[in-house]
């Protein structure tokens, strides 16, 4: 007797139906192809077809798949140093000292942590300057594109990783973490009137003590990263609604028309058939069948690549670049430089020289460089869209001629974040004086 | 009951939609309400700080020139019979700055009292310069450093200062 259970049945259900889900992560036709974006749940986010060149290396890098293959692994790299470290003032320098020399792996799996953290920044700062050369945040042919608005999310994802970087820097509760809640918070309290009690509210009191630290820690492992998760997600809903990269737009919007043969699951108006004895479609050529391939598996492919070497370049990384831990937070005394990390030293360097003094009055650098020129720069970046006036021939391409001058300006803002980040990491010796990287720095003693 | 149907209608004002607008009311009420309490019990009610008047000392203890006090995170400069507080934390984003011996003693009029400069005054974190009587001379500092009230304690001889309160550079604490 012969055992047939209902999805295992050749009969269809209802009429249109596939009798039988036939589907493989290396499909041999179309349909299965198809099939296994309907039918795999991990595979139900993808589209079942995707532009070819939209797929290319050297288009996007693939820089918001290795942002987004980061997100991941610090997700879970976090997972165990969630359970390994204590959010008290007292036994928070201890539990991080625990793990880098007492749990076993503890060492390697925060140093995942942190290079995947580092690697963040830069891969989504990347991926940013990749969308802006190419324009990409421009909205092409499509109907309810809202490509702007993506690109205002990004944005703002971008702030979040930077927002949880700093967070997450301050847990060990050793100097670096303690002078930069010092010099962050004081950046806070020097907008005008309302600067004191943000400052305040930040702290959790007057003073950087335990309430500080539990605030910074929850938003650090809870309101920092879900927020994060739920924009990416939005991030990918309207790349998807969007019709995929930017490229595709331009396929659509300025490549030759071509006569196409009609397939066979396209249904074509009865005029368009009846012209000719065998049907032949002008259509953009994004609709040609050599142009677009299936998503399984030529994109979860080239995704499972991204993902899997961004995590396994991380790990390789993490055996040979050790975490620093410097000595347990003291109030009492500054290091000398105070440098913060990489990311910020622009900002410190800004923030340095920005004191403007008109007669008697001044106005703080902490104001002027810490809150007023980068809010400036965000501002600008999230409303660029709406500023921009170049044409289609300017999206989805690398460096159009259309684009010329505002990517010019872009790269020149980024060159000069960049230039300030070097000097500040290798030409700042004690007292914030400069030396170049082959002047040793004067002896100063360590203590008053 | 058709009166009822009629009271349905939107904008009617009925019965019907009167009761919805209580419901959703009521929910949007409640929403708010908990957002309300959860973002004003962040908000701290009693502080654990330290507190600003601090006993630093009998000032028989403290030498002539500079002793700078860690927990305070302030200079307290002696001359004889007169003292003066000056803050060590840097006006520009609360580093805390180092005192540096100047290799000669000198003394200057400031704000119309004489007073003798011992230090000068570095930041660590941004680089800002200060004299010996805390004026910001170079780098990012707005502000001269503070300068603290100091007063004798009733109870038990020893000096407090005041880190609450501000004085001006002429201030000097002298000892009767």
């Amino acid at each position: 007797m012969k055992l047939t259970l209902p999805f295992r049945s050749d009969e269809p259900s209802a009429p249109g139906v596939h009798p039988k889900p036939l589907w493989s992560w290396s499909p041999k036709s179309d349909r299965e192809a198809g099939d296994a974006v309907v039918s795999n749940f991990a595979l139900h986010w993808f589209p079942a077809k995707v532009f070819k060149p939209s797929l290319d290396w050297n288009y996007s890098f693939w820089l918001g798949t290795a942002s987004a293959a980061l997100l991941l692994l610090l997700t879970l790299s976090g997972l165990p140093l969630l359970l390994l470290y204590i959010p008290s003032v007292e036994r928070a320098y201890g539990s991080v000292k625990d793990i880098e020399y007492v749990v076993t792996f503890g060492k390697w799996i925060r140093a995942v942590h942190r290079i995947g953290a580092h690697l963040m920044v830069a891969v989504v700062f990347l991926h940013l300057v990749r969308v802006f050369l190419t324009g990409a945040y421009k909205n092409g042919s499509g109907r309810g594109q809202k490509r702007e608005w993506n690109w205002v999310i990004g944005v703002v994802m971008f702030l979040l990783t930077l927002f949880l970087s700093f967070t997450g820097y301050l847990l060990p509760w050793d100097q670096l973490a303690y002078w930069a809640i010092t010099v962050g918070t004081n950046i806070a309290s020097s907008i005008p009137a309302v600067g004191p009690t943000i400052r305040w509210l930040l702290l959790g009191g007057r003073e950087i003590d335990q309430a500080t630290l539990l605030r910074f820690y929850v938003l650090h492992c809870f309101f920092l990263p879900v927020g994060l998760g739920v924009l990416f997600a939005y991030h990918m809903w309207r790349i998807r609604k969007d019709g995929g990269l930017a490229r595709a737009d331009r396929e659509a919007l300025l490549a030759e028309k071509r006569e196409t043969p009609a397939g066979p699951t396209k249904t074509y108006t009865l005029l368009g058939v009846a012209r000719g004895q065998a049907p032949a479609i002008r259509a953009a050529s994004l609709e040609a069948p050599d142009v677009s391939v299936n998503a399984v598996n030529d994109l979860v492919r080239r995704i499972a690549i991204v993902v899997l070497g961004t995590i396994a370049v991380v790990g390789m990384l993490a055996v040979f670049v050790p975490s620093p831990l410097e000595e347990p937070a003291n109030a009492l005394i500054t290091p000398n430089p105070a440098k913060a990390p990489w990311y910020f030293l622009w900002l410190q360097e800004i923030v340095t020289i920005t004191t403007v003094r008109i007669g008697k009055f001044t106005i703080n650098g902490a104001f002027l460089g810490g809150v007023i020129l980068p809010g400036i720069l965000v501002f600008l970046a999230t409303f660029w869209p709406w500023l921009d006036r170049s044409g289609a021939a300017g999206a989805g391409v690398w460096f159009p001629a259309d684009r010329k001058k505002q990517n010019t300006v872009f790269l020149a803002i980024c060159l000069v974040i960049v230039v300030l980040t070097v000097v500040g990491t290798f030409m700042r010796g004690p007292y914030w004086h400069f030396y170049w990287p082959w002047q040793s720095w004067p002896e100063i003693p360590s203590r008053i | 009951m058709s009166d009822e149907k009629d009271a349905a209608a939107p904008g009617s004002g009925g019965r019907r939609e009167f009761l919805w607008k209580v419901g959703l009311g009521a929910g949007v009420a409640a929403l708010a309400g908990q957002t309300v309490a959860s973002l004003r019990s962040l908000v701290p009610n009693v502080s654990y700080d330290a507190p600003t008047t601090v006993k630093i000392g009998p000032p028989q203890e403290f030498p002539d020139g500079l002793k700078f006090l860690p927990d305070e995170r302030l200079f307290v400069f002696r001359d004889g019979k007169s003292f003066h507080a000056v803050s060590a934390v840097c006006t520009h984003l609360g580093c805390t700055v180092r005192a540096e011996a100047l290799p000669r003693a000198e003394t200057k009029t400031i704000d119309g009292v004489p007073l003798r400069l011992t230090h000068r005054f570095h930041c660590p974190c941004h680089g800002s310069k200060y004299t010996g009587d805390g004026s910001n001379v170079s780098g990012p500092a707005p502000r001269p450093l503070a300068w603290y009230q100091l007063s004798l304690a009733p109870d038990d001889g020893q000096l407090v200062v005041d880190l609450a309160k501000e004085v001006g550079h002429d201030f000097r604490f002298t000892l009767a």
